[in-house]
């Protein structure tokens, strides 16, 4: 670079940064940011996922709410340090007077690097990532055990509706899905057409409807109340008109609930069949 | 400038009045005419000889726009190098400087041209156009959104519309970046002449142009109704509709994979003396990556539309279970392409921003090698996490546990993308001109959009999400909020090198705050439909999601309003705007050296490199002159740019 | 910081024997550069070909593994429990396996082409170039032609038709893309027995040679896998 380039960099700083108390330092300045910023991050964890989330009825269903509001209190911080060093860089370090400009502001420092901070922040990543992949398996782990007196229930999706059949009950067969509360259920789900994908929306979970294969998913029933089966694959023209309504009922309204359909065996018939609908 | 006297200008070259033979004769009125004329024979043979079988329809479908691609590439001269060179005939000098477009003028804007800034603004206005449709459908999504039972649409139409907004906007943004400003900027960057394959270069875009008809025609040939992934065996249920769209991906998966292997080659090959690859610029490395990762991803894409269409056109049963099949064959295939083809979207913006984030903080590159390791770390384990997908399927629920591991490992080096944007924020001099707005932006907007994925990428989660809005705005916070507005950012960074004019600020600036405002408005109501479980791709819903999506449509609205007001900046600019000086953000890199606008092969005296183009604030080359025995003359500044406005 | 030197006036000098620039997009490059970038970009393109190659494997496998409704290659299929075909008619018997002659004489016929084109890259550095290359391309071309000729026929012979399930999708697929391949190599061996017999590479420039060595090489490999495949793994 010849002489006549002299590169133009900024004043230094009015205190140098070390012996400046804490708090009038950049890093100071951006850590009251962070710390905000973190706090509302936390605040919207616990708030948004209560107030947004329809009512859980099953464990499956609590699962999702409190993986929402771990991940969101995990995220928090790193958002917020990203945020805090942008705002920041957009209040303290922005050129004044240059936004109409075409002449540059002087060169920045030239720091091309910190192997230090960029080791701390795979480090602070990696820990991040293994408390979620810890946290993911052990519920994906908890889903998928097997429950004993499990009720077994079949699900088939066509265009574009879902038919739900009993087999422990002489295979009774409904358009609405009547579950009883506090007990294990098992879908064993299959499609006569094109992919669906069964979806009890307030159950928490789902899986695809497939044509000549059975795939199954089980929840857990923990609350009373009503809730929507939906189709979440696009399925053709109707796709949006495919649902059905649903409840979690006390297992005494179950039984009822059966025997006035018509479900011929009733005293304990409906126990776990022993094998795979498959 | 410089002292040497300066050599002629190719572009001035007299050609003899046989220069480029065939080519003479041939732009974008005979490729009109060899593919309409070309697709009508298909068309008229297919329906004399195949209309009564089985298959007749879709035959005749595929037939026509098969013909519709080969008779506009024919027309258009794409094969003639390669008949001529069987026939044992070379192109010489002087065909190679017609087809570059020597003394055709703007004409050779509507020709086969080889000039890869010619072929670089050609891209330009092509994504400009898709994103047009793209975002027309959009609207129409949103206006029919706007109450619970609109009949604005009609669930057909709706449903093709939703197929081909997806498809229109993944083709326009995979192209976004590596389109315009790989093939314009990437080899100036480097130090190169022109692209390595120049009429590969060329033809890679006339595909492109050849792949978009056929996806509008699917309006009139039934629609598409299986969304823009296609899911078996729905979509091979289709209206004739899906041949088309199946033609549309082949021919564009062939551009993609073709401009890929010309990017990485130009790069690999054709570098300037002292541009080593510590010394590349961080947009060539993405973009190179990007590309690499294209060459992944597009045969995959390809294998599953020929087998998509011989299950329609000829029975086979690929897809179909009752004969064999499986469904989740398709997904397989289609996740393989489509998680790594979300990172060939991503990456070229994001470095393309990394560029514009350096320029405008006039800091160098924040850990510039921990970036680049991070964007092959993010490549290849994008190959590794497909069926997060897929974790609601049941194809293979034991893989959901390892699958999940892949997929949140990879926030490990996105991560590294943010500290490499703050550590160079960091301590700045904040330069903030248009190009840095947008790229403020996708710091928002991108942090969001990372932060739902990693409930997304929990499975018990996923189990809840999956297939509902909340996916959708996931998806479109960081492609859209991601990327585009990152690819945004790189538009208004190098509009003054492209047209020659700079950019009107003011009314950007005004676009820039409808976008920004849009955006957040816009995703938040379908993040709220997501949460209260509206599923994706419906025409009519609830009303109990009434609310959220009134907020998404008054949000879509003011994005849309936004961008037409960013194209009318653009267009004004273009035609009004103040003329450029070659270096108007007084950069580094090899780009703004060489004068505006560009000539034919770029540089009037070969560059050579001695330092990498970050050295803001260096008073002196990170690494002196690798070449002692020559003497380096700077031309990092104003003064001494080679090459004022002209 | 970037620097610009001074070095050549505008653009590269020729080589010495007047040959050594070759022409591109309007701009002069060496040999040595054209040859390292038709290299590394065949590389890329038969990378991706391998991953063409390696999903109709994966589909294939997946298939097979799956046998959907019993219906790979329909060994469930009995007149009591009909399966469908492609258009909905009962299959009541087993779908046959295709047989393994015509595949191993097109893999084998491929290998010879691969290895005339490779004899006549080896041999043309040591005589005229200009009668070996041309004997060779033109000798495998005809291996080509006859393969081709030989799909063909077999594809009349098969004993099911497309819409015969998951097998036979699979392998009409594979000899689809044998065919591409094929065709592929047609239209390349072509140019080089015109080049040749024009005198193109009698400079001893044969490079071009090299890079159709190499690509017939990899559909020689490309037909020997799918002809393992179906033979092995029926």
């Amino acid at each position: 670079m010849s002489s006549d380039l002299a590169v133009k960099t900024r004043e230094p700083d009015p205190l140098p940064p070390e012996k400046a108390p804490f708090f009038s330092r950049p890093s100071g300045k951006i850590f009251l940011i962070w710390l905000a910023m973190t706090v509302v991050g936390v605040l919207i964890g616990f708030y948004a996922p209560h107030h947004l989330l329809p009512t859980m009825l099953s464990v499956e269903g609590r699962a999702v709410w409190a993986t929402v509001v771990l991940l969101t209190v995990l995220a928090a911080p790193v958002a917020a340090f990203v945020y805090g060093v942008g705002f920041y860089s957009l209040v303290a370090w922005r050129q004044r007077g240059y936004g109409q400009s075409d002449e540059p502001p002087p060169d920045g420092p030239p720091l091309r690097g910190n192997s230090g901070l960029t080791i701390l922040w795979l480090v602070v990543s990696g820990v991040l990532v293994v408390v979620m992949l810890v946290w993911g398996l052990a519920e994906l782990a908890s889903e998928n055990a097997t429950h004993p007196n499990s009720l077994q229930v079949d699900v088939t999706g066509q265009q574009w509706l879902w038919t739900f059949s009993y087999p422990g009950a002489g295979n009774l067969e409904t358009r609405s899905l009547v579950l009883p509360d506090n007990r294990t259920i098992v879908f064993h789900v299959t499609s006569e057409d094109v992919t669906h994908g069964f979806w009890p929306v307030e159950l928490g979970v789902q899986v695809d409807a497939n044509p000549n294969v059975v795939t199954t998913i089980q929840a857990t029933t923990n609350k009373l109340g009503a809730f929507t089966v939906r189709c979440s694959q696009l399925c053709g023209l109707y796709h949006s008109f495919m649902y059905a309504s649903g409840a979690v009922v006390t297992p005494q309204a179950f039984a009822v609930w059966l025997h006035a359909h018509g479900a011929s065996a009733l005293t304990a018939s409906d126990v776990a069949r022993v094998s795979s609908s498959s | 400038m410089t002292t040497a006297a300066a050599p002629a200008l190719l572009e001035d070259t007299q050609l003899s009045s046989r220069a480029g033979g065939l080519y003479r004769h041939q732009n974008i009125v005979t490729g009109l005419i060899g593919g309409i004329g070309l697709g009508a024979i298909g068309w008229a043979l297919s329906h004399q000889f195949l209309q009564g079988s089985n298959w007749g329809t879709d035959m005749v479908v595929t037939v026509t726009m098969a013909g519709w691609v080969i008779g506009l590439l024919l027309g258009i001269g794409a094969f003639n190098a390669p008949v001529l060179w069987m026939l044992g005939h070379d192109q010489t000098h002087e065909d190679e400087l017609y087809l570059a477009g020597v003394g055709q003028g703007p004409r050779r804007y509507w020709k086969f041209c080889t000039d890869h800034k010619v072929v670089g603004v050609q891209y330009l206005i092509a994504v400009f156009t898709i994103f047009g449709v793209g975002g027309t459908l959009a609207m129409m999504i949103r206006t029919q959104l706007v109450s619970a039972h609109s009949s604005f649409l009609g669930a057909n139409a709706y449903n093709a519309i939703v197929s081909v907004h997806g498809m229109a906007m993944i083709v326009a943004t995979i192209i976004m970046v590596t389109g315009p400003f790989g093939n314009f900027i990437v080899p100036i960057m480097v130090g190169a002449k022109d692209m390595a394959f120049p009429r590969l270069n060329a033809l890679s875009f006339w595909l492109l142009f050849a792949a978009v008809p056929p996806l509008l025609a699917t309006f009139v040939l039934g629609g598409v109704d299986a969304g823009w992934t296609t899911y078996a065996p729905l979509s091979v249920q289709a209206p004739p509709a899906m041949d088309a769209f199946a033609i549309t991906i082949l021919t564009f998966a062939v551009s993609v994979t073709l401009s890929g292997i010309n990017i990485i080659v130009t790069v690999l090959t054709m570098r300037a003396e002292g541009m080593t690859l510590n010394r590349l610029p961080i947009f060539t490395w993405g973009a190179v990556i990007g590309s690499a990762l294209g060459l992944y991803a597009m045969p995959a894409f390809m294998v599953g539309m020929v087998m998509m269409i011989t299950d329609r056109v000829s029975g086979t049963s690929f897809f179909v279970a009752a004969v064999g099949g499986s469904g989740w064959l398709w997904e397989n295939i289609f996740w393989i392409m489509g998680h790594p083809e979300v990172y060939v979207i991503l990456i070229p913006p994001v470095a393309a921003m990394l560029e514009v984030v350096s320029t405008f903080a006039r800091k160098p590159i924040f850990a510039y090698k921990v970036t680049v390791g991070a964007f092959i770390a993010i490549i290849a384990l994008s190959i590794m996490v497909w069926a997060h997908h897929m974790f609601t399927t049941g194809w293979a629920p034991d893989l959901n546990g390892p699958f999940m591991l892949t997929t949140e490992l990879i926030s490990i080096p996105t991560g590294i993308i943010f500290l490499c944007v703050i550590g160079t924020l960091w301590r700045g001099s904040i330069w903030t001109r248009l190009p840095m707005y947008w790229a403020y932006l996708f710091l928002w907007n991108f942090i969001i959009g990372g932060v739902t994925g990693i409930y997304l990428s929990d499975v018990p989660a996923d189990n809840y999400f999956h297939g509902d809005m909340f996916v959708t705005a996931h998806f479109h916070y960081t492609l859209l909020g991601g990327a585009m507005i990152a690819a945004v950012a790189a538009f208004c960074y190098w509009f003054p090198k492209v047209s020659g004019r700079m950019l009107n600020e003011r009314i950007g600036k005004v676009a820039f705050w409808m976008v920004a405002i849009g955006i957040q408005i816009t995703y938040f109501g379908m993040f709220w439909e997501g949460f209260e479980g509206m599923p994706r791709r419906v025409a009519y819903y609830d009303p109990i999601f009434l609310h959220a999506n009134q907020m998404a449509t008054v949000g879509a609205y003011l994005l849309m309003a936004g961008f037409v007001v960013l194209l009318y900046a653009i267009i004004h600019s273009w035609v009004h705007g103040r003329p450029a000086p070659a270096n108007p953000w007084h950069a580094k890199s090899l780009e703004w050296m060489v004068p505006t606008p560009v000539p034919l092969e770029n540089f009037l005296v070969e560059p050579v490199v001695t330092a990498d183009p970050y050295g803001y604030g260096e008073p002196e080359p990170a690494a002196p002159a690798a070449e002692p025995e020559r003497e380096p003359v700077p031309v990092g500044s104003a003064e001494t740019t080679a090459g004022e406005p002209v | 910081m970037t620097t610009t030197t001074i070095e050549h006036g505008g653009t590269l000098e020729p080589e010495g024997d007047g040959h050594g620039v070759v022409e591109g997009g309007g701009h002069h490059e060496t040999r040595a550069q054209r040859h390292l970038k038709e290299r590394i970009a065949l590389w890329l393109l038969v990378g991706g070909d391998a991953l063409f190659l390696l999903l109709e494997l994966f589909t294939w496998f997946y298939l097979r593994a799956l046998n959907t409704n019993g219906m790979w290659r329909g060994a469930a299929c009995t007149k009591a429990n009909a399966c469908t075909d492609g258009l909905g008619n009962p299959i009541t018997s087993e779908i046959p396996k295709a047989g393994i002659t015509y595949t191993l004489v097109i893999a084998a016929l491929t290998v010879v082409a691969a290895l005339l084109v490779w004899w006549a890259e080896v041999s043309a550095q040591r005589q005229s170039p200009r009668r070996i290359i041309s004997a060779g391309a033109g000798f495998a071309l005809l291996t080509v032609l006859v393969a081709v000729v030989v799909q063909c026929y077999q594809f009349g012979q098969l004993p099911f038709t497309t819409i015969d399930g998951a097998y036979a999708s699979s392998f009409i697929f594979f000899m689809g893309t044998t065919l591409a391949h094929l065709g592929l190599l047609v239209f390349i061996l072509t140019g080089l027995w015109v080049r040749a017999r024009r005198g193109k590479y009698d400079g001893g420039h044969w490079f071009q040679v090299g890079i159709i060595r190499f690509f017939t090489a990899w559909c020689a490999i490309v037909t020997c896998v799918l002809a393992a495949t179906v033979i092995l793994f029926a």
